[in-house]
């Protein structure tokens, strides 16, 4: 189980803002297509793609949850893996600020949230640290400094940025970290935050995982603009593009780019290029019929990022072996089966707690509500 | 989107069906394009996919992408475009996926669709419809389950409208889309496939501003509307089978909204329970409790009863027990009808 920080932040060089193609350094065959970077020992490789075959093991078992019919919401992350644990590197997990969007769940896990406390929050339950507030799969986690999930699209890029300008003011070496899909790059608030973050020499990092679609529409349909990251430019800060399926690409140019905005010289916007292999969310499981090719689906499976570290790895001549493979999937699948056990035993948060947190201190109104449904609960109505 | 003449449906059959009330908005939507070529639709997702509710379903195979389209996802631009259509002379019937997505498009709602008349003198106008789903009952936390009718009942110059019955939701959609003035109309989501109901074969509107008596009674009137009217009907069984006479009350629009109708009814029963799933503080009813106190003081046998949400973010756990069931309206009417 992953709960410390993954690792130290990297020293990088020559990586160049505004690039016409997704910079990379693993090709799709696994094979490096520059030098590596040094620091990427085949031991740290095997630490990260293990903690992508988690999260990717984590999504396989929670829609089996869903599909149980004991949870009612889960939006998966699978096929974006680099992109969530590239970015994790660069993040300062429980120092830096991490306002995140509802399908980080991977990033979560790999900045070192327990899964018990994710599971929690999918099931609503008592161990949830939200209190069962949120539809599932919106957590927070105040010790990782991971900011409770809004789901309304670019809701968390405004109060980003207020972040970022508290953090300058403060005087902190601390930065924020906002992610979002591509389809939030449409909303008046991304726009506003961004612009903001740019007037304001911000310390906030923007990261667009870039997954190709909004529900059922696609990037072409979301804008005419040429990518993401050249918007970065009108508002005054350093975009990069970078392979999202290329968990080396991710970390040196998210670290590149969070090295810059810590050294106090305001936002940048990286995006990453990926591709949401499953449905939207349990909302439409029926994607491949409506708006998207099963040709294109294939297309991306055959970029698999997890699949791509472990032919890298195989090329270093430190293959992960399949009994070896097969043996971390069991591990998480047990986990998995655990943890939901463990949350589940802590039953459902009580109706009382209902009336808590909407103020600091409970407002006569409130104290009357909560005395009625208290007097129709104990009267034995339902 | 260039030809903008009107043309007369031929009216279909008329035999009456049974169906869904999300299968009601599709037809009002689909005969209303057939009808008039002004009338375009779109949203996010409400193309190929037909919506997350399915609503459009089939409408972009029928029509054309020029008619049905997707949009970039932004609900300011969605609400936006749609002022600016209409007052270039199109019927736009826009879709925002949940009435919690209002949000970003809050300000082009108030400040555009629901002033240009005003503001212009009549010169321009924004003839327009958002249809959204809303309210609770579906487990969807507080970003799928709000009941926002009260921040646009609050804004002259729109009208507000939220049906509970198939044959409501298909004659108010199509007045909707055919009147003068932008219309906000809530979909009770939860009541898309719970209610069903008899349609007419041929083309009928239902005027917006009329309440309708879904039963007569004559000893309290309980008024509501939206998705907790299945639950004003089980309470009226359970007071009608205590032999108890209840008039059952549906808005079904709430700007302009019946106060006619709803004066004459609590004059004759002398007593009103008004529910609603919406917080209370705030929340349209008392606006309605303001009037039947104000106009109908002298037949009142019992302070004017409410029904509410809690004044507390849409929980997700407690989706069920937030919500103003069965037997807290009937509680409500005993305290009533006890006075
Ligand atoms: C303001 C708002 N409008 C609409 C929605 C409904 N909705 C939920 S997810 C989504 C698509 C988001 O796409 P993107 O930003 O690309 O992220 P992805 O889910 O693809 O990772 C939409 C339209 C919403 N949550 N918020």
């Amino acid at each position: 189980m992953t709960t410390s920080p993954l690792v130290e932040p990297l020293p990088v060089t020559g990586i160049q803002p505004f690039t016409k193609e997704p910079i990379r350094y693993i090709g799709e065959d696994g094979l490096p297509v520059r030098p590596l970077p040094t620091a990427y020992t085949p031991e740290r490789l095997r630490e990260l793609h293990s903690v992508m075959l988690r999260a990717r093991e984590f999504d396989r078992k929670l829609i089996t949850l869903l599909r149980q019919g004991r949870t009612t919401f889960y939006a998966q992350s699978s096929g974006m893996e680099a992109t969530q644990v590239g970015l994790a590197h660069s993040v300062r997990p429980g120092h830096d600020w991490v306002w995140p969007y509802y399908r980080d769940h991977t990033l979560a896990l790999a900045l070192g949230v327990p899964m018990f406390e994710l599971i929690s929050q999918v099931l609503g339950s008592n161990s949830d640290p939200s209190r069962g507030r949120q539809m599932p799969h919106h957590f927070a986690a105040r010790k990782q400094n991971f900011v409770s999930i809004s789901s309304s699209i670019a809701n968390q890029v405004p109060p980003a940025t207020g972040t970022a300008m508290a953090q300058k003011y403060l005087g902190t070496d601390e930065i924020t970290i906002c992610t979002f899909g591509d389809g939030a790059t449409s909303e008046g608030d991304w726009h506003a935050g961004m612009n903001m973050a740019g007037a304001m020499a911000a310390p906030c990092l923007f990261v667009c995982e870039n997954n190709q679609w909004a529900i059922s529409t696609n990037l072409r349909g979301q804008t005419a603009s040429e990518n993401i990251h050249i918007k970065a430019k009108a508002y005054g800060m350093p975009g990069f593009y970078v392979d999202g399926n290329d968990l080396v690409a991710v970390m040196e140019v998210c670290t590149h780019a969070a090295e810059w905005v810590r050294a106090g010289n305001g936002p940048a916007l990286v995006e990453c290029l990926t591709y949401r292999v499953g449905s939207h969310s349990n909302a439409d499981a029926d994607a491949e019929k409506h708006y998207r090719t099963r040709e294109e689906v294939q297309e991306w499976l055959g970029r698999d990022p997890v699949v791509r570290v472990e032919k890298l790895l195989e090329h270093l001549g430190h293959p992960i072996g399949s009994e070896e493979r097969a043996n971390m999937i069991s591990a998480v699948h047990r986990e998995v089966d655990e943890q939901v056990i463990r949350a589940e035993a802590t039953g459902q948060p009580d109706w009382r707690i209902m009336f808590e947190d909407v103020y600091a201190d409970m407002p006569g109104h409130l104290r009357e509500e909560a005395a009625m449904l208290r007097a129709e609960q104990e009267g034995g109505s339902k | 989107m260039t030809a903008t003449q009107e043309r007369k449906v031929e009216a279909a059959p008329a035999e009456s069906r049974t169906i869904n009330l999300i299968t009601a908005v599709t037809e009002a939507l689909h005969e209303e394009m057939e009808r008039d070529s002004r009338v375009v639709l779109f949203g996010q997702d409400v193309g190929a996919r037909g919506g997350v509710f399915m609503a459009t379903a089939g409408l972009q195979a029928t029509f054309g992408k020029e008619r049905v389209f997707d949009t970039p996802l932004s609900e300011a631009a969605i609400v936006g475009a749609a002022v600016g259509m209409a007052v270039r002379g199109l019927r736009p019937v826009a879709e925002i996926q949940f009435a919690d997505y209002m949000g970003p498009g809050f300000d082009q709602i108030i400040s555009q669709a629901a002033k240009l008349r005003y503001r212009s003198g009549g010169q321009y106008t924004a003839p327009m419809v958002i249809r959204t789903p809303s309210g609770g009952g579906v487990k969807g936390g507080h970003h799928h389950s709000q009941s926002p009718e009260s921040y646009y009942t609050h804004t002259p110059g729109l009208k507000v409208v939220m049906p509970s019955t198939p044959y409501d939701a298909k004659g108010l959609l199509k007045a909707a889309i055919r009147g003068e003035d932008p219309v906000i109309f809530f979909e009770p989501k939860r009541l898309y496939r719970a209610s069903k109901g008899e349609v007419p074969g041929h083309d009928y509107t239902v005027k917006i501003g009329e309440a309708a008596i879904r039963r007569e009674g004559t000893d309290l009137s309980l008024i509501g509307y939206g998705g907790v009217m299945p639950d004003l009907e089980r309470a009226a069984d359970a007071l009608g089978a205590e032999g108890v006479s209840v008039e059952v009350i549906d808005l079904r629009s709430l700007v302009p909204w019946d106060k006619e109708l709803v004066l004459s009814s609590v004059q004759k029963t002398g007593r009103a329970v008004l529910v609603s799933e919406a917080p209370r503080i705030s929340n349209f009813m008392g606006e309605v409790a303001y009037s039947i106190q104000a106009e109908a003081f002298d037949s009142l046998l019992a302070p004017v009863g409410q029904v509410a949400g809690f004044d507390i973010p849409y929980p997700y756990v407690q989706d069920k027990i937030y919500l103003p069931g069965p037997n807290r309206i009937t509680a409500a009417c005993v305290q009533a009808l006890n006075y």
